[in-house]
């Protein structure tokens, strides 16, 4: 039965690529670390992107900082309503926060002060937290911790609370009452969230006085607008919008990014290497096959069919291997090794999950990155043999 | 009918050390003929089949085929030619040595995309009619000097080409294996097919099936 798919061509390709079993073995071998490299690196960068992503939408609209002489300083209760005055302002909320030193340790962990632990946020604090009783936290006025802090303290023989040392040197023992879970680690790693009344209390600040205030903004298009017309009311005030902080967040990003880029770099360059080696010949083996198939009858058409399907056979199970072998390094196992140039977006190190993040794009840049070019390097070779005389190949 | 016309053949054209295979060589060879070309070696024979099979170009004069002008045919289009019309076994068999003696035999023909029905029939004819029954799925290799030689044969005759061509076909056999390939072009006779055949060995010189012989002496037909 005669098939219009010429699978006679095809079986003498995979064919081929079993005869030459020991040579396809190690460019399988090869091509197969280079995309699982390659890939991997994409798939970090696009999970912890996923993450920014996440982040950067939670920004403040607008932060507000006081300074003297170009420092940062508390900033008083008492400036709230003439903000609150500004048209266009829907809210201002004063922030108590800072980073207490665990000498320790020698870490630094964020605390964060609110109001209180009011019953509307129960949910999403039980969302947030792993073995976690709202009640408890509520009559406690306890705190809640990252992993990397809670870990950090079990390391240190505290179990179920904290000792901050206050100003004043006196002690101040807040009870731990969840812990957050793993896969918010990447933003939650070094956080503590405590009433802010317990933050004036370590931190030693006044009752009337926040670290900074943040702005929600009606339309999203006045941000420039209110924040000019904040400087020019308390000009003292450094006004940073969420544009700033996504700038700046996006260059903490670029700058993990770059050493990325560095082993993207590498892997790619020595993946040319390879390919270039390919190209740059075809063994004296290959170049008589290639003349014996022209003499027998084969157009340089034929040949090179023959040529892309042993090339894309390849270079595609290789591909399919290196992205499974890739997915389940950096989604299942957590990308070890390559997962710490990421981290150090808290002083702690982060025992995050790498989310999945599923995207097209990447999947298209290896696959045009990677197959295509060395189906390339396989048939240029083999073009400019096959376009010889066949007696001259053959010879 | 085959024709070669004014026929010059230089290899390394524009070197010192060029070589002048073929000088101004005219050659017609009718339908069904059997022509034996003899000459020492480097006379230029393998030349002419190569020219006659378009596996090389002229560097002056045409080769006609079947009314067909060959040498200005483009590279396709000589791989076509061949594919329909030239059965070749080589000197060397050229055979591809990692594949089996079914896979070598089948190999002219993977481009056209046979019917696997009539592939099994035609393979199936030609090893028993080279007595390689039991050798089909044996690797090249592993063959003899003999057999290796028959499979080259039942390649070149695969796709019932009309023109046979047959480069020194006994300079690597001993004399029973070489009387036997002699006993196979006698039987391709009756097929009607052109045969032209290069060969220095003198089993050949007294056949009375060939219908010509052609002396080539330094490029040039005596």
């Amino acid at each position: 039965m005669k098939s219009k798919i010429n699978l006679f061509l095809f079986d003498f390709s995979v064919l081929s690529i079993f005869r030459r079993g020991s040579k396809n073995i190690f460019i399988f071998f090869v091509f197969t670390l280079l995309i699982f490299l390659l890939s991997s690196v994409l798939f970090i960068s696009n999970s912890i992107k996923s993450e920014l992503d996440t982040t950067l939408n939670a920004l403040p609209d607008i932060t507000v900082q006081r300074l003297q002489a170009g420092r940062a300083i508390n900033m008083p209760l008492s400036r709230l309503n003439k903000l609150l005055a500004i048209d266009g302002v829907n809210a201002v909320i004063p922030r108590v926060w800072g980073y207490y030193y665990f000498a320790n340790a020698g870490a630094n962990f964020s605390v964060v002060g609110i109001d209180q632990f009011e019953d509307q946020y129960r949910d999403l604090y039980t969302k947030l937290c792993d073995k976690f009783n709202f009640d408890k936290l509520k009559k406690d006025s306890g705190m809640l911790i990252g992993s990397g802090i809670d870990q950090m303290l079990k390391n240190n023989f505290y179990q179920g609370y904290f000792n901050f040392v206050k100003p004043d040197g006196s002690l101040a023992k807040v009870k731990i009452d969840g812990v957050f879970k793993a896969d918010t680690a990447l933003e939650s790693n070094d956080v503590i969230v405590m009433p802010i009344k317990k933050v004036r209390e370590i931190f030693g600040m006044k009752p009337d006085e926040a670290v900074d205030f943040v702005i929600k903004v009606a339309n999203p298009s006045e941000i420039p607008n209110i924040a000019r017309k904040i400087t020019e009311i308390y000009p003292d005030t450094r006004v940073i919008t969420k544009e700033d902080l996504k700038i700046s967040y996006q260059n903490l990003f670029d700058y993990k990014g770059g050493l990325f880029l560095a082993l993207f770099v590498i892997s790619t360059f020595t993946f040319f290497m390879i390919i270039y080696d390919k190209a740059s010949g075809v063994s004296s083996d290959e170049k008589r096959e290639i003349g014996i198939l022209k003499a027998v009858g084969w157009t340089i058409d034929d040949i090179l069919k023959e040529k892309f399907y042993e090339a894309f056979v390849i270079s595609f199970v290789s591909f399919i291997t290196a992205l499974c072998l890739s997915m389940f390094y950096v989604y299942f196992l957590n990308a070890p090794l390559l997962r710490n140039i990421f981290i150090g977006y808290s002083n702690l190190k982060p025992a995050f999950d790498l989310p999945f993040s599923f995207d097209f794009q990447t999947f298209a840049i290896i696959f045009f990155l990677t197959v295509p070019i060395y189906i390339a390097a396989t048939i240029i070779p083999s073009w400019r043999v096959a376009s010889m005389d066949a007696d001259e190949v053959m010879r | 009918m085959i024709e070669l016309k004014n026929v010059t053949k230089e290899f390394k054209v524009g070197a010192k050390d060029k070589v002048v295979a073929l000088k101004d060589i005219n050659l017609h060879v009718q339908k069904g003929e059997i022509v034996l070309l003899k000459g020492p070696s480097g006379s230029g024979k393998s030349t002419i089949l190569s020219l006659i099979a378009a596996l090389n170009k002229p560097t002056i004069g045409e080769v006609i085929v079947d009314g067909k002008r060959v040498s200005k045919l483009a590279d396709n289009f000589t791989s076509l030619f061949r594919r329909e019309n030239i059965g070749f076994i080589f000197q060397r068999y050229n055979l591809i040595p990692s594949l089996s003696a079914k896979e070598n035999v089948i190999v002219p023909l993977i481009p056209s995309n046979p019917d696997s029905n009539w592939l099994e029939d035609r393979l199936q004819e030609l090893f028993q009619n080279f007595s390689l029954e039991s050798k089909m799925e044996v690797m090249v290799k592993n063959l003899s000097g003999g057999e290796q030689q028959r499979v080259a044969i039942a390649r070149a005759l695969v796709n019932n080409p009309s023109i046979i061509i047959a480069d020194e076909p006994t300079a690597n056999l001993d004399k029973k294996l070489s009387l036997e390939f002699i006993e196979i072009l006698k039987k391709l006779k009756n097929g009607h097919n052109s045969i032209i055949i290069a060969s220095h060995d003198p089993l050949f010189f007294d056949l009375d099936f060939i219908d010509r012989q052609i002396d080539i002496h330094n490029g040039e037909i005596l």
